[in-house]
């Protein structure tokens, strides 16, 4: 009786098996319910600088891209948003200094209705701190797994204007949270012990044809570097929305 | 045993005899303001004989001023039907409730517009008329409503009471011994106010669409805060959040001295779960988060963007975050990364030199140097008919970065969209 039991147990596993192996539910598939996800990266959803991470952006911690103008911090972030909400998890990008596109992000792939966008009123330490504490609310809900926190055009005097305790409070909010924080700013600002920092330095526009009329934007280059002491890179190419 | 009330003339309150069955059985039913039927099984304890209950009802209805006919019988339709036909209080004994129906004319019986035509023509005139016909021939002429129809003019009636439930009124009211001034001693009270309110629709399958709190402050007037989040919620501690956040934002004048939630009640949501798709976020918890986003949403800042079918650039709109249910998208997902445009808002006032009718410096506040390479012009304009837009767009490398610049043709002035990164 209790081998028959066994057997049918273990048809059941099988044919339960087969059914999820049928609907493709491997790393990048949405999370089951009860699933804990907590030690599994969110990835980007770019092949290569998910292999520099190994995984992507590691939840529970505070992670950070950073590089000059046209380095695609932006269009790096997007995909991150773009995947979490692909999934179906939430998303928040929270903007102090008012710059996200979202025909841009809708053209990465974003799903506008999951990604909540605070828009800040301008630049200066007021919008800066608030921007910072509506990331504090964000965490503490522990309803969005990717959250953005673009600093990108935000001067560095104003950064270092915020209490020294800023990223330190948010990151220890955050390693209760199965959530990755990821700041976008132009320089180095700060990220978690565990937390990646992609480095990226743009490597040039590349054009459609000669210069003239029907000349198009084809993509921006630009190499991403991780890691504290930049040890890894690769090569990144992001397309214009044609 | 039944009981039946009727009101044949004006009634004070649409609920007049309803709340007066009340006084005497719980189990009540009714229609509409009249008649009123009432389940009087087990009140012998209280009255011993029908007559002395019967008579309470009926000191109860005068009391009231209530000009109403009692009849108590031991089946429903004879409690009804002597209710509405005989005044005063009337008591059918068991057994003879054809007996006390028979005499009664049959529009007491409400068969229906064409039964009652019918009825008319073949000379039926009262419920012995109708009684006395065989069941046979009745079947064969009605169907079943025939025999049916005869048994109710017997007196006959097998159907069960369907008690009318009470109103639902979820109000909860706290009065104070001393006023309470400022949020903390606040929530204490709004916490034994809210969890019995919670319970109480919980018990009932409901939840609250709305909240309204009425604080009455010791200067005598009433200040209402109402709050109706995105979902219905019966979690007390969700309400509560909700208030305090916004009598932070709007605090009461003055000290406290009572308060009172009134809810609006909803069926409970039922939602079906699914084995394979991701976890959804708690609707309570995601109208918390937006209240406590309020600073943000309250000033149009803060929400879900959603593209405008227009050609007009950086169109949108920013509406309310409530995502709804996940739908995996059939799109397979790029692997590689868009260029994205950081916005300038507004727009940047630059200056412009052209050689060749092509950009080859810009200069605008934060962005300034020569052109190393661009494309364009391209050309679009719109909305001629409403708030006309015409421009000319090139995407320009300076050393500094990638950005888009256009000449608005309307204003004749050149401006920095953004930065392409």
């Amino acid at each position: 009786m209790m081998a028959k039991e066994k057997r049918m147990s273990s048809a059941l596993k099988a044919s339960l098996e087969d059914l999820l192996r049928a609907r493709r539910l491997q790393a990048d598939a949405p999370p089951l319910r009860g699933e804990d996800r907590r030690l599994a990266p969110l990835p980007t959803g770019v092949v290569a600088v998910d292999a520099l991470l190994r995984g992507g952006f590691p939840r529970g911690q505070v992670s950070e891209i950073h590089g000059p103008a046209s380095s695609g911090r932006t269009g790096l972030a997007l995909s991150l948003v773009a995947h979490s909400t692909r999934i179906g998890a939430l998303a928040a990008w929270v903007d102090p200094a008012d710059g996200l596109d979202p025909a841009s992000a809708a053209a990465a792939g974003v799903d506008l209705a999951r990604l909540l966008w605070l828009r800040g009123e301008g630049r200066g330490p007021r919008a800066l701190s608030a921007a910072v504490a509506a990331v504090a609310t964000l965490l503490g809900s522990g309803l969005f797994e990717g959250i953005v926190l673009d600093l990108a055009g935000v001067a560095p005097h104003e950064i270092h204007r915020l209490p020294g305790t800023t990223w330190i409070r948010l990151q220890r909010m955050i390693e209760e949270a199965p959530a990755a924080l990821v700041l976008v700013a132009d320089a180095h600002v700060a990220h978690g012990p565990g937390g990646a920092s992609l480095a990226l330095c743009p490597a040039g526009p590349r054009w459609s044809g000669d210069p003239g009329p029907g000349r198009l934007l084809r993509a921006l280059g630009a190499e991403a570097r991780a890691g504290r002491f930049a040890a890894s890179a690769t090569p990144l190419e992001l397309t214009a929305v044609g | 045993m039944f009981g039946g009330l009727h009101a044949p003339g004006v009634l004070p309150s649409a609920t007049a005899l309803l709340d007066l069955a009340r006084e005497f059985t719980p189990r009540v039913e009714a229609s509409g303001p009249t008649p009123v039927l009432l389940d009087l099984a087990g009140l012998g304890r209280v009255w011993p004989t029908p007559e002395d209950l019967g008579r309470a009802i009926l000191d109860a209805t005068l009391r009231r001023d209530l000009d109403a006919h009692v009849a108590l019988a031991w089946t429903r339709i004879a409690a009804l039907v002597v209710a509405r036909a005989r005044p005063g209080l009337t008591l059918v004994p068991a057994g003879r409730e054809a007996d006390a129906l028979s005499p009664l004319s049959l529009s007491f019986l409400d068969p229906g517009p064409d039964r009652a035509d019918l009825f008319r023509r073949w000379g039926l005139r009262t419920f012995g008329d109708l009684a006395a016909l065989p069941a046979t021939g009745l079947a064969a002429r009605l169907g079943p409503d025939g025999p049916r129809l005869r048994h109710l003019a017997r007196g006959e009636d097998a159907l069960p009471l369907v008690p009318t439930p009470p109103p639902e009124s979820f109000e909860m009211t706290l009065e104070l011994d001393w006023p309470v001034d400022g949020l903390e001693p606040l929530a204490f009270l709004l916490a034994r106010v809210l969890e019995p309110l919670c319970e109480g629709l919980v018990s009932r399958g409901r939840r609250a669409a709305a909240l309204s709190l009425d604080l009455r402050l010791v200067n005598g007037t009433v200040y209402r805060r109402s709050l109706r989040p995105a979902s219905p919620s019966a979690e007390p501690r969700t309400w509560r959040t909700l208030l305090l956040l916004d009598l932070e934002a709007h605090p009461p004048d003055d000290a406290i001295q009572a308060l009172t939630a009134r809810a609006e009640p909803t069926p409970s949501r039922v939602m079906q779960f699914s084995l394979l798709d991701p976890a959804q976020p708690s609707p309570e918890r995601l109208a918390e988060t937006m209240a406590r986003l309020h600073a943000w949403t309250s000033a149009g800042r803060g929400g879900a963007a959603a593209l405008l079918d227009t050609h007009r650039p950086g169109a949108f709109a920013l509406g309310s975050f409530a995502p709804g249910p996940y739908s995996p998208r059939a799109a397979p997902a790029s692997r590689s990364p868009r260029v994205a445009l950081r916005v300038f808002r507004p727009p940047l006032a630059a200056e412009v030199v052209l050689r060749d009718r092509v950009p080859v410096f810009v200069a605008a506040p934060g962005v300034r140097g020569a052109v190393v390479d661009r494309a364009g012009p391209w050309r679009a304009s719109g909305d001629w008919w409403d708030v006309a837009w015409s421009r000319e767009e090139w995407d320009v490398a300076l050393a500094s970065g990638v950005f888009r610049i256009f000449r608005d043709a309307l204003r004749e002035a050149w401006f920095v969209e953004g930065e392409l990164d």
